[in-house]
């Protein structure tokens, strides 16, 4: 019981860092970015680089590789998004053709096999008569304080306010001198910096290879629908949903039927409530 | 309608004349260079890993001649883990590239889905990456149809089971003294076949099985699942992967120090920079090797070194092995057949008594690999202190004892 409620507070963490970035830049540019797994991946390959390759130390590779990601995600908006960014097609066209490259670039560069990426903890810790490793517990950590910081940057700062402005009309925002585009970089920024971060917080524990950036996609996008498109406390509370349905189905069932419970609940979702369980349109 | 037989009766000589010159005739099809067609998934080690020793192979052979006074050559294509892509790659190589032979693979879902399109083609293809029995079936329901394929290499799954049994048997159980064990196998066909037949030699040697579970190729996180075995009280996990993450599978059983200690056939863990790709959390692993740098045969260091010395590796992983044999037993059966033609070079293949870099190669009736001491085997390796591997089974081959790593006791 307490392997439950420890492994899937660290499962939940992990989607709720992927999957508040998607609903983020959702909720305030409309815009379903599926090259978002994309981020996640690169995070995971920059602290690779940075940390084995160029042997900088963890301590800097992981926060240089969450920069370096943000900093790839403010691109992607500026270059690919922006022209598109009136049609809802072109956007989803636009960033699973970015998706897909990013995977290929990969692929040619370090080739399929799976890549270590270094723990900042190595040691296991015990709670109970759990024993979990270091790593895992400073990504919940991690995570918990992050996504903390998030709400406050929301609601208690004049970024925050800009964000909130520009997710309930653009246009009014820009009137009242609320560079929206700006925004929109920001938040694309913002979005691929949290995926780039859980990812270097969980890839020393799970996998490194090029394809990783598809099924936290998947999660993060179900976890979306079931929370509620826009929402981040809708994504949140569906993380921590989707993150123990998992995990007590592994414990429980089997770990070969894991996979389903996502799948499982995004059809429940859009059969009995098609805007998920918080699903008002951009509400923060 | 009499123009247009006139036309007919003249395009038609004319198509002939045109036929003519795109097909080689048989006369000149045995006499330019013999062509190997290698299947095998590019983007792999195992699959780099086959196209250095076919290309090794076919270097030393044609160094001396070649075969009939014909050189050998290699033509690859990329077959990935897909079995759609793996289907083309057959039809390249058959249809378009014309191979005389063909020597790869690596999933048994892949060279299940290719049998149909190589046997159609009546093209001989020499396996050496898949295990599954069922790759060799066609052989026995219907020799006519199936006789074109061979497993060189490894053994098949039953084979394994039959090993790894042995292993529990002699290490697991005669010197560690466990009687607890659990399996977990990734879901593929290789493994469906494998796991039953394992648990039932653990069982019928006395041993508790006290877990049995498949896991999705895709598992990322193992934790829930060495939680059961742990809970379970299992003493020792057979572990049993080759598409799956073998690195992510140490790495979490040692971050958590789970309790008991891990071996089986895994498959990633046989590269020889496994240990430094996981930053040495493969220490106390103990897994199926296929070869190792011992004097298996009179062949196997000198080519474990010149393999080194070509691509630079620490060292090849099993498809090497097989990739290099299957070139060398083939060219010797064109040789006795004096001809490249099938049917004449199946009749010799079935004859084959080769020795190879890591044991002695017969195909039995099934033209599947002959298993077991003399022939070809497993070897269990632990990954012990520094990266160093040593062979803790069978004990011809020891070269060491099992090391239990500091968080396990006996």
């Amino acid at each position: 019981m307490l392997e439950i409620l420890l492994y899937g507070a660290v499962t939940s963490a992990i989607y709720a860092l992927l999957a508040v970035g998607f609903t983020l830049i959702f909720g305030v540019a409309r815009i379903l970015n599926l090259a978002h797994g994309s981020f996640y991946a690169l995070g995971a390959y920059a602290t690779y680089v940075l940390s084995s390759t160029l042997h900088l130390p963890l301590a800097l590779a992981a926060p240089l590789a969450v920069l370096c990601v943000a900093g790839f995600g403010v691109l992607l908006e500026r270059v690919l998004v922006r022209p598109l960014r009136g049609s809802q097609i072109g956007v989803l066209m636009i960033t699973l053709a970015a998706s897909l490259v990013v995977e290929q670039v990969l692929l040619i560069t370090f080739g399929s096999e799976y890549r270590n990426v270094p723990s900042f903890i190595d040691g296991k810790v015990a709670i109970g008569h759990v024993d979990i490793g270091g790593q895992r517990l400073l990504t919940l950590g991690v995570a918990v304080v992050a996504l903390g910081a998030l709400l406050l940057l929301i609601h208690r700062t004049r970024f925050g306010a800009a964000i909130l402005a520009v997710s309930q009309d653009p246009e009014a925002a820009q009137y009242l001198g609320i560079p929206a585009d700006r925004v929109f970089a920001q938040v694309m920024g913002l979005s691929a910096g949290l995926a780039a971060l859980a990812a270097v917080l969980a890839a020393p524990f799970l996998t490194v290879q090029p394809g990783m950036g598809l099924l936290p996609m998947v999660k993060a996008f179900a976890i979306v629908i079931v929370g509620g498109l826009g929402s981040i406390p809708g994504s949140i509370l569906g993380a921590l949903l989707l993150g123990y349905s998992e995990t007590i189905v592994a414990y429980l069932v089997s770990t070969s039927w894991t996979e389903l419970v996502s799948l499982v609940a995004v059809l429940f979702t859009l059969v009995l409530r098609p805007a998920g369980l918080f699903g008002k349109r951009a509400a923060f | 309608m009499a123009a247009y037989r006139h036309v007919l009766s003249a395009l038609i000589p004319a198509l002939a004349l045109v036929a003519g010159a795109l097909l080689p005739s048989a006369a000149s099809a045995q006499t330019g260079p013999i062509r190997i067609g290698v299947p095998t998934p590019l983007q792999l080690q195992v699959g780099r890993d086959t196209i250095d020793a076919v290309d090794m192979a076919i270097r030393e052979i044609n160094a001396h001649g070649g075969v009939l006074g014909r050189k050998l050559e290699m033509v690859v294509a990329d077959e990935t883990e897909n079995p759609e892509t793996g289907i083309n790659a057959i039809k390249k190589l058959t249809a378009d590239e014309k191979v005389d032979v063909l020597i790869g693979g690596y999933t048994s879902g892949v060279t299940l889905a290719q049998i149909p399109h190589i046997q159609r083609a009546k093209t001989i293809y020499l396996g050496i990456g898949a295990a599954s029995p069922a790759v060799t079936r066609g052989v026995r329901t219907d020799y006519e149809n199936g006789k074109y394929i061979f497993r060189a290499f490894p053994l098949n799954s039953q084979h394994q089971a039959r090993a790894l049994a042995e292993f529990i048997n002699g290490v697991v159980k005669g010197e560690l003294g466990y009687s607890r064990v659990a399996i977990i196998g990734e879901n593929a066909k290789w493994v469906q076949d494998l796991v039953p037949l394992l648990r039932k030699g653990a069982t019928d040697l006395g041993m508790e099985v006290k877990l049995a579970e498949f896991f999705d190729t895709q598992t990322s996180d193992f934790s829930p699942l060495l939680s059961k075995v742990k809970d379970s009280g299992a003493q020792f996990l057979v572990v049993i992967l080759s598409h799956a993450s073998s690195d992510v599978f140490v790495k979490q059983w040692y971050d958590a120090r789970f309790p008991m200690l891990i071996g089986g056939i895994d498959v990633k863990s046989m590269d020889a920079d496994f240990y430094q790709r996981v930053d040495g959390k493969a220490q106390g692993e103990i897994a199926a090797n296929l070869g190792v740098r011992a004097p298996l045969t009179p062949k196997t260091i000198p080519f474990w070194d010149a393999f080194v010395k070509k691509t630079g590796r620490a060292g090849p992983v099993y498809s090497a092995f097989g990739a290099y044999s299957a070139v060398m037993l083939y060219a010797e059966a064109v040789g006795r057949a004096k001809t490249t033609a099938a049917e004449s070079v199946i009749k010799e293949l079935e004859k084959t008594d080769h020795v190879g870099v890591v044991g002695r190669l017969q195909f039995d009736e099934n033209h599947d690999i002959k298993a077991g001491p003399g022939f070809i085997n497993l070897f269990f390796a632990q990954w012990q202190d520094k990266g160093e591997r040593v062979v803790v089974w069978p004990k011809e081959q020891r070269t060491g004892k099992v090391v239990l790593p500091a968080w396990i006791k006996k």
